[in-house]
């Protein structure tokens, strides 16, 4: 089908209009200041640097404002007549069966316990809703750890039994991880999509409400020229203080940013990577990504791919829509500021890839300001740095220059004209439009109460956003120094690995706090003594960033603390609605997490080694065997290859073999089988997992 | 490194004995059966004896020791009466994954209905079917093909005039 986009819609044109304009005109305003200031004796070249550095920062900072701005107004007259999810649409054919929904979970080496978990909780929630028998489930691991596949295997084994989910609920491990997530997903959309109309994409740490999954699917069928429908995830379940404040920052400034973004984006919005329905036909067809030509890490595989696959459904005339009003999407954050920044160094690769795209033929406009903003989520941290660098060092020069009173022969003084005021107001402004949004959404609490007392009362809600707000204006220089240091190493061709993320809760030691901060405190360090010597009055304006960089130490360690997490709930500081009235699908998650007894036998002890027990193991083995892929017998090459692997386990055990080692030789059955018997046979000295 | 010494660590798996004795042979065996869910000593006998015929029939294989060939022959033994039970062919994933459901419990007493008469172990038949792992449904391929993208070139716009092709 070839799709007939809307007709251009004067509101919808407007909307946007309206928004731009209110971006170009602040930042011209503020730019016109900092030329008002700059000009007294013509533009210095490092004057023109810092003018378009701040240019560039400003409009940055405007887009995200206005964003804010428009939500603001969005929820607080509670009108939005182009709401994807208030549009009545088309009605479905009544006679038409219903859709079938494949839920995704794509996933590589994660806790093999909380991923099920979560999709029980998830499974547990639509059967409340009736409609279980629309929808089927699939785990797409994309895993190399042995232990973690072995483990997920199992746990996929136990799920299937505990909620009788034969044949609705599916796991396949790839043999080969080609192409990441964004093949992971083409496998399915190959081998099992003709089975489905939609696909609901999420993340390994996502929980979905089941009403919002059936709901997601009702307006995908009312709505036919919408290829692609994203809810807003908010962060929830972390108890660390660090991830806690994100959580109530994410949930209460969240809703109104993601409000405003579908204010003035409507069906050109973006697409998240998760917590998102895709219609499966049109993803067939426009979505298969090319390798970018070149080397990484700007050529090779697209690594962020959400974007890339929103503006090619975007380019082939379907429609993407930001449902910011549907509730019951949930993700979890990282939980200590270096697991967050190790996120970062994940994205910033795919993110600056799309330098290249934003300018590449054929993509809507909305499209490349998506590229863009993403390019900019982390080239704004090098940016500012070079900004506020350049303008210690033309507060240096200014410093150095002596003022003169008396030209030739006027009698009279002629005084340095003071741009003290004008200066002033940059600063207000640019203060203004970066922390204006968090009183907005503080004062949307004041509309509704049932959501005041949800954030804990209007006091503590004004108490955490104040803290909320210190701690963000400390932390964001080490993020600053952070994301330099990522796009660096990227732009050095330097490629970054794809790390599994650490999600659970975990405090970081002193160790490790001072090897990731020990050389951002030392640059603070460094930075206050040089900027106190030289430039003193700078220096007074520099204390935030400099504070920031001194105390990051402290400020990681204390802020990874589960205890002191505990305790800002406990004093009712940094509350989120999903913590005061834990959902029902939450609630499944928690119960799922501490209460269930395991179905398999096998699952009520935990060995030390899942791989060991695939290979002795004959209940585990057999399962292993029976969902390895049919593959060709090995060539002569590999089953020598292999048969050193054997010799070696032999001989030296189990610890002596990588983790590839080991997945090779639990990938062959043949080998699979072999092992078992050799193991059965010559039970291992002193290993405690034989007769 | 010293690559003159030569290291003495025991091996994690003792040596494979040449000619191992027909006790060691049956105790292997016997623990392989338990593992596999046969409790009663007669059964364990029963299908040791067996699997040793088995073995003995069966053609040596270059790497298998005789502890190895019959413990293949056990599980062999129960492979041959899966697929005669369930009617699956004798070299089949289905068949794997009948013996996966075998040994994962939803059959508490399997050994019995391996000795019943075949008409007795209908329901045990039934819960085995029911419980044997389905990973993936069956395919239904669609194809993705790669959309093309023109990445932004400086010379782009001037290769395009270049190129332009001949007005008709």
């Amino acid at each position: 089908m070839t799709p007939t986009v809307h007709p251009p819609i004067m509101g919808h044109t407007l909307r946007r209009v309206a928004f731009f304009l209110l971006v170009l005109l602040t930042t011209l305003i503020a730019m016109g200041l900092m030329v008002s200031v700059f000009q007294t004796d013509g533009l210095s070249p490092m004057e023109l640097i810092l003018l378009l550095l701040y240019a560039i920062l400003f409009s940055w900072i405007c887009i995200s404002f206005w964003t804010a701005f428009m939500g603001f107004f969005v929820i607080l007259t509670g009108r939005d007549r182009w709401a994807i999810s208030r549009h009545p649409g088309e009605p479905p054919e009544s006679a038409a069966p219903p859709p079938r929904t494949a839920i995704l979970m794509p996933i590589y080496n994660e806790d093999s316990e909380r991923v099920f978990a979560g999709l029980r909780a998830i499974h547990q929630s639509l059967a409340d809703t009736g409609q279980l028998a629309d929808f089927d489930f699939f785990v797409l691991s994309d895993t190399r750890d042995p232990e973690v596949w072995v483990e997920e295997e199992l746990r996929w084994q136990d799920m299937v039994r505990a909620l009788d989910g034969q044949g609705r609920i599916f796991y396949r491990n790839r043999p080969e991880n080609t192409s990441r997530k964004s093949g992971n997903l083409e496998d399915f959309c190959t081998r099992w999509g003709g089975h489905y109309r939609y696909m609901t994409v999420l993340d390994a740490d996502s929980i979905m409400k089941g009403e919002t999954l059936v709901e997601m699917v009702r307006i995908m069928e009312r709505h036919p020229r919408v290829a692609l429908l994203q809810t807003p995830p908010v962060p929830i379940n972390r108890e660390s203080l660090f991830a806690r404040i994100l959580q109530f920052a994410g949930s209460l400034y969240g809703r109104m940013f993601t409000a405003g973004l579908n204010y003035w984006q409507l069906g050109e919005s973006n697409y998240w990577g998760h917590n998102a329905i895709i219609r499966i036909q049109p993803f067939l067809e426009h979505c298969g990504l090319p390798k970018l030509p070149g080397r990484e890490p700007f050529g090779g595989d697209i690594l962020s791919h959400d974007f890339v696959e929103a503006a090619l459904l975007r380019r082939a005339g379907w429609e993407v829509w930001l449902a910011y009003d549907l509730e019951g999407s949930y993700e979890e954050i990282p939980p200590t500021l270096i697991d967050y920044a190790k996120r970062d160094r994940r994205w910033c690769q795919g993110n600056l890839q799309h330098l290249r795209l934003a300018l590449a033929h054929g993509f809507n406009a909305l499209s490349r300001l998506h590229f863009s903003m993403g390019v900019m989520s982390y080239l704004a941290s090098p940016l500012w740095l070079l900004f506020l660098m350049a303008t210690g060092v033309n507060a240096y020069f200014q410093a150095q220059h002596e003022p003169v009173y008396f030209f030739g022969e006027n009698w009279a003084p002629v005084w340095p004209v003071s741009f003290a005021v004008e200066m002033t107001t940059v600063l207000l402004v640019t203060l203004t439009m970066l922390f204006l949004p968090k009183g907005l959404a503080l004062a949307l609490l004041l509309k509704d109460s049932r959501l005041r007392r949800a954030y804990g009362g209007m006091l503590k809600a004004t108490l955490s956003v104040v803290l909320e707000t210190l701690f963000s204006v400390l932390t964001a220089p080490v993020l600053m120094l952070f994301q330099t240091k990522f796009v660096l190493a990227i732009l050095m061709r330097r490629a970054v690995g794809w790390p599994p993320q650490q999600r659970g809760d975990h405090m970081t030691s002193f160790r490790e706090a001072a090897q990731t901060h020990g050389v951002q405190t030392l640059i603070g360090v460094v930075a206050g003594v040089l900027s106190y010597q030289y430039v003193p009055a700078f220096f007074w304006w520099f204390i935030p960033v400099l504070l920031g960089l001194v105390l990051a130490i402290p400020v990681s360690m204390l802020s990874s603390s589960i205890a002191l997490g505990r305790q800002a709930r406990a004093l009712g500081l940094f509350l989120t609605p999903e913590e005061t009235e834990l959902p029902v699908v939450l609630r499944y998650l928690e119960e799922n997490l501490q209460e269930t007894e395991p179905v398999l036998p096998v699952l009520h002890e935990k060995p030390a080694s899942r791989f060991v027990q695939a290979l002795t193991d004959p209940y585990v083995n057999a399962l292993h065997r029976s969902l390895l892929p049919p593959r060709e017998p090995p060539g002569k090459r590999r089953r020598h290859y292999l048969e050193g692997l054997v010799h070696q386990l032999e001989e030296e055990g189990p610890d002596s073999l990588s983790a590839a080692q080991k997945r090779d030789l639990i990938s062959d059955p043949d080998m699979l089988l072999r092992l078992h018997t050799l193991f059965w046979s010559r039970p291992p000295a002193n290993a405690g997992m034989l007769p | 490194m010293d690559r003159g010494k030569v290291s003495v660590a025991e091996p994690y798996l003792p040596p494979s004995q040449s000619a191992p004795s027909s006790e060691f042979i049956l105790a292997r065996l016997g623990a392989y059966w338990q593992a596999l869910g046969v409790t009663d000593p007669a059964q364990v006998a029963a299908l040791s004896e067996q699997a040793l015929r088995r073995a003995a029939e069966s053609p040596e294989l270059p790497g298998l020791n005789p502890v190895m060939r019959a413990l293949v022959a056990a599980g062999e033994l129960l492979d041959d009466w899966l697929a005669r039970a369930l009617e699956l062919p004798r070299t089949s994933a289905e068949l794997v994954a009948a013996r996966a459901a075998l040994l994962s419990g939803v059959v508490p007493d399997w050994p019995a209905a391996l000795f019943a008469p075949p008409g007795e172990v209908n329901s045990v038949l039934d819960a085995l079917r029911a419980a044997r792992a389905e990973p993936t449904p069956p395919p239904s391929p669609g194809a993705m093909p790669a959309q093309r993208i023109d990445l932004f070139w400086l010379l782009g716009p001037l290769r395009r005039l270049w190129h332009r092709e001949p007005r008709a």
